[in-house]
């Protein structure tokens, strides 16, 4: 039995070339089965790769299937059908608990706000994954991670003592800690103002290029997107497009351009 | 406005489940007693009431009995249709173990006769040469109908007699007898009283004012049976209210609990509800509209859990009284409006009450915390409640310091308890900073220790502490009443024994009677004395007296013992020799403030008195003789006849107690023992009452147990968010469930600690004040500590178990809701 956070880290195959996340035919349905107008198809046939070291971003109208779509992908939800491999593993059979095991320790979370624990300390809720697999931090690692966020002097505060844009940046942190194949981040400025912003997102970029990590991110602003490599267009639970080397303008533009197809 | 609170309250029903169980359980507490009192009450008023007679004339107090010649002389009355005399004296029913039962019997014996004093339950009237019992001791005496059985009559002599029937009383005043003889001649030709019955039409006062007439008015008390009877009922109504008033306590104690668990409960759903109490401002709610649309809500509460308890209280008396019925056949149950009233008239104020201070919050919510994204409030200050609960513990140990010694008037003694009950209510005050000193100092060291579930359950249990103290503080209130009485119980017993152990040898044989403070036969120490192997055999003659000093009179305790005997007071002043003078408890010669070297009179009965000097303080002991006087200053008629125990030693222990033994072995009236058989047989029925009373008390600890549920599974709930964050980032489920059991532990654990450190305080206050014992010398009750602890941790486990399910259960998905 697989228990708390006894649970080994799950083992898979990865080669350089197989992609940090990959899904295939992913369809996610609302409502019960039968009757077609409470339907809501949120994801319909889904098929795309994420690869390694790189920072993708997904974009599309509210309502489009993006945060579905990152939810299944991080194992927060199940899809109706289709699989979903992080790293090799194919996550949609597995058990809670070792989906938990896997979230723990192959995939980082950034949410929009307020997902840092108020009565641990930055520093606490930055190894919290760690803690929760009873393992110790890798000191250097962590040095590098924490002189990335330039938190360092504010380690041993609460959330409730940090600023908006402080606790995101612990988020980040968070995320980063476990090495995961894959951060997740669901829309990581919504809550931020534009400096705040910046900051985070350079994080996020800084940890692609310096520390070779893989990042996926939801967000509505273009220029969010623009921090990305590569940014993924979504609507109505498809992918419509993709963009390389984005700036703000250019995603500014394909967006107009989405709205006026679905117009 | 009032609908949407109202709907709210709908919507919310596992919110306030544990809200509405712990209301129930204490109304159900209040009306179960009521009904349980009620129905006692109304069972003596429909049987013990005679209507047979209309007039009797009885002995006063240690007068002269009636004789057959007054009887017939009150018969000749006109209008009186029959006199019939009745006799009461000594008989000793012998049960199967050879020995007397435990009704004293002094006046245990009457004559059968077929007026309404008996009903009978088995068998038949009793012929000449045999007897019928009362149900109850024969039940003690383990005899039926148609047994033999030995009887015990004064003066030594004894006869068998088959048992015919087994009745039930009807007493006017006397205590009901055990034994009613066939042959009404057993007792002698002499009466307590005569009883007057009327010819149909009689006139009932001129026969009463006829028997004044003929008989001596200072010897004799003529009463009418209806005047009788009314006074009966009057006794029957007391005993039942008093019977009410002391199960009334411990419902107060356990509503008291309820309501911390209220307050709680309503301050955190006020708290939940900011945004929505804001909103309901911004649109123009006014103050006044909220606070009333929360206190209305809490009267609805109050009602439905009322109506909850009401009738779960009279479900819980008929039960109790059906199970207890055994013992008094045809009781009748009795559920009166007045007692669905009383649980209607706890319940809602005592939930509008509670509630009170958290509708005053809510209605000073500013409308634009509606804006605000955490709607939650400031922590509000401590600072004015811990100078209060400050306060009141300096000002109860300052009452506690000034009153240290042992020699304390009544005044001291209740500025004593008084500076217990100020300390207790400080700390209650004060337990939202007792919880922060305490428990984060106890958590970091834990965190470093524990895993990572023992980290987060210690971190939150702290995380509020005015919402922990308001959790513990019922739990605290109920264990700390356990405790106090436990403290107060194992002191008394244990200085009981420790004072019978410093007063008897452990040696020494000791021959008592079955009966409570009953004296042994006249025999008994001469008889002690010439066993073989006996070098040294004294008697104890345990009376109560009445003590003079000063010119003011109090009751009190005396035994005349035999200088040079067994028994040695043991002594902290002064001499021990009572050959000098008598020897004093020092707390009794503290109250009636009398000194070495004082004159005192002691009144044994209202002829004889003896007056003495003091010359020694013991360590006294309430339920020990607080006055030994020596033997030779006794009137010679009371030498013999008072002798309660006799205490024998010899050089070889053993041959002592198996020659008495052996002497004593048919006398029904002399059980033998020795001196762990005195120290258990006086701590016994103390213990019997102490486990009643925690059973009571347990009352409260299961409605604070409720609340310890309430306040999780409420806090489970606003940590909804946090708990989906955890398990998104990799807290398993079972992490989740031990993090919730360890908060739940951490909080029932330091409730129980507070309880009990406050309550081992109190008790040893009670013990000073009460018993006029020195404050330190206490005894701390182990077992019921252990079990205290033990108790509280299973509390914490069963009480995580339902919000520790839900917790691991969260949708991580609609619990960090991004979209």
């Amino acid at each position: 039995m697989c228990r708390g956070g006894d649970c080994g880290t799950v083992v898979s195959v990865q080669t350089s070339t197989t992609p940090a996340v990959h899904a295939t035919q992913l369809s996610k349905v609302y409502g019960s089965g039968s009757s077609s107008d409470v339907k809501v198809i949120a994801l319909d046939d889904v098929t795309v790769d994420f690869p390694r070291e790189r920072f993708t971003a997904i974009m599309g109208p509210s309502g489009s299937g993006k945060s579905t779509l990152l939810h299944c992908l991080a194992g927060l939800d199940k899809p109706t059908s289709g699989q979903v491999y992080v790293g090799g593993t194919e996550t949609s059979s597995l058990s809670d608990a070792r989906l938990t095991a896997l979230r723990r320790d192959r995939v980082g979370f950034v949410f929009q706000a307020f997902n840092l624990l108020p009565t641990l300390t930055a520093w606490e809720n930055i190894v919290l994954p760690l803690d929760l697999a009873g393992r110790r931090p890798d000191q250097a690692f962590a040095d590098r991670i924490i002189d990335g966020i330039g938190l360092r002097h504010r380690l041993g505060h609460k959330p409730s003592q940090l600023s908006g844009g402080q606790q995101q940046r612990v988020a980040c942190a968070r995320a980063l800690i476990t090495k995961p194949e894959v951060v997740f981040a669901d829309e990581p400025t919504g809550a931020l103002d534009s400096k705040s912003s910046a900051d985070v997102l350079g994080f996020l970029r800084r940890s692609v290029d310096e520390l070779g990590q893989t990042v996926v991110m939801v967000t509505h602003e273009p220029t969010a997107a623009a921090y990305a490599d590569r940014v993924l267009f979504f609507a109505d639970g498809r992918v419509v497009g993709e963009l390389t080397e984005p700036t703000a303008d250019r995603v500014l533009d394909r967006m107009k351009d989405l709205e006026k197809v679905d117009a | 406005m009032l609908r949407a609170m109202l709907r709210d309250l709908r919507a919310h029903k596992g919110r306030i489940a544990m809200t509405l169980i712990a209301i129930t359980l204490g109304v159900a507490f209040v009306v179960t007693t009521w009904v349980i009192s009620d129905s006692a009450a109304e069972t003596l008023r429909g049987r013990d009431i005679r209507g047979d007679v209309a007039v009797t004339v009885r002995t006063v107090g240690g007068g002269p009995e009636l004789t057959p010649a007054e009887r017939d002389r009150l018969a000749r009355i006109p209008g009186v249709a029959s006199a019939s005399g009745v006799a009461f004296g000594y008989a000793g029913l012998v049960g199967q173990d050879g020995k007397l039962t435990s009704a004293r019997p002094t006046l245990a014996g009457t004559g059968w006769d077929s007026s309404d004093r008996f009903a009978l339950v088995a068998g038949r009237t009793p012929a000449p040469g045999e007897v019928a019992l009362h149900e109850r001791q024969a039940r003690e005496a383990g005899r039926e109908t148609g047994d033999r059985t030995q009887i015990l009559l004064s003066d030594g002599r004894s006869v068998d007699a088959v048992v015919a029937g087994l009745f039930t009383y009807r007493p006017f005043a006397e205590t009901p007898p055990s034994v009613a003889f066939g042959d009404p001649g057993v007792l002698g030709d002499r009466f307590t009283r005569v009883e007057l019955v009327a010819r149909p039409g009689a006139d009932i006062d001129a026969i009463a004012a006829a028997a004044r007439d003929l008989v001596d008015p200072a010897l004799r008390t003529v009463a009418t049976g209806a005047d009788l009877a009314a006074q009966a009922q009057a006794r029957a109504d007391d005993s039942a209210q008093s019977s009410r008033e002391s199960l009334l306590g411990f419902a107060a104690v356990a509503l008291l609990a309820g309501m911390f668990v209220i307050a709680n409960t309503f301050s955190m759903l006020v708290t939940q509800r900011t945004r929505q109490l804001a909103l309901l401002r911004a649109i123009g709610a006014t103050r006044r509209q909220v606070r009333n649309a929360v206190l209305v809500e809490a009267g609805v509460l109050g009602w439905i859990a009322s109506t909850l308890g009401v009738a779960l209280g009279i479900g819980l008396g008929l039960l109790g009284l059906a199970t207890t019925g055994s013992d008094d056949t045809n009781i009748t149950l009795s559920v009166s409006p007045t007692s669905i009233l009383v649980g209607y008239a706890t319940g809602v104020p005592v939930t509008m009450i509670a509630a009170y201070a958290s509708a005053r919050r809510a209605a000073g919510v500013a409308p634009v915390a509606a804006l605000r994204t955490d709607g939650s409030f400031a922590p509000r200050s401590l600072v004015a409640r811990s100078i209060l609960g400050g306060v009141a513990v300096a000002a109860g140990v300052v009452a506690i310091v000034s009153t240290l010694r042992n020699d304390l008037s009544t005044t001291e003694r209740i500025v004593a308890m008084g500076g217990g009950i100020a300390v207790w209510l400080g700390v209650l005050f004060l337990a939202p900073v007792l919880a922060n000193a305490v428990l984060r100092p106890v958590g970091r060291v834990m965190s470093r220790r524990g895993g990572p579930a023992t980290r987060l359950g210690v971190r939150n249990s702290v995380r509020d502490s005015r919402r922990t103290a308001a959790t513990t503080s019922a739990l605290m209130v109920g264990l700390a009443l356990v405790c106090a009485f436990a403290t107060l119980g194992s002191s008394i017993t244990s200085m009981l024994s420790s004072s019978i152990q410093a007063t008897v040898p452990a040696e020494a044989t000791v021959v008592e009677s079955p009966v409570d403070n009953v004296a042994l036969g006249t025999d008994v120490l001469d008889k002690a004395r010439s066993v073989p192997g006996v070098t040294n055999a004294s008697a104890d003659r345990y009376m109560f007296v009445k003590v003079t000093h000063n010119g003011s009179t109090s009751q009190t305790t005396m035994s005349a013992i035999e200088p040079g005997g067994v028994i040695r007071p043991e002594v902290v002043a002064g001499t021990g020799d009572v050959r000098r003078g008598a020897v004093v408890g020092e707390n009794q010669a503290a109250m009636i403030g009398a000194r070495l070297g004082d004159e005192v009179t002691l009144v044994l009965d209202p002829t004889t008195s003896v007056t003495t000097t003091i010359v020694g303080l013991h360590k006294g002991m309430e339920g020990r003789p607080l006055f030994y006087v020596d033997l030779a200053v006794m009137p010679a008629k009371l030498k013999a006849t008072t002798v309660t125990s006799v205490y024998a030693t010899g050089p070889d222990a053993a041959a002592v107690r198996a020659g008495i033994e052996a002497a004593f072995l048919d006398r029904p009236d002399v059980v033998v023992t020795d001196r762990d058989g005195v120290i258990k047989e006086a701590t016994e029925g103390f213990q019997l009452l102490l486990s009643l009373m925690y059973a009571l008390f347990g009352a409260a600890i299961i409605i604070a147990a409720f609340g310890v549920v309430n306040t999780l599974a409420l806090s489970v709930m606003e940590r909804t968010r946090e708990i989906g964050v955890l398990r998104a980032v990799g807290a398993s489920r079972p992490l989740i469930r031990r993090a919730i059991r360890v908060e739940s532990v951490v909080i029932c654990a330091y409730g129980g600690l507070l309880g009990i450190l406050v309550g081992i305080g109190f008790g040893a206050v009670m013990n000073h004040a009460m018993m006029g014992q020195s404050l330190w010398e206490f005894s701390v009750p182990y077992e019921i500590i252990g079990a205290a602890l033990i108790g509280m941790v299973v509390v914490g486990v069963l009480a995580a178990l339902w919000p520790a399910r839900r917790a691991s259960r969260t949708d991580i998905l609609a619990a960090i809701g991004t979209t």
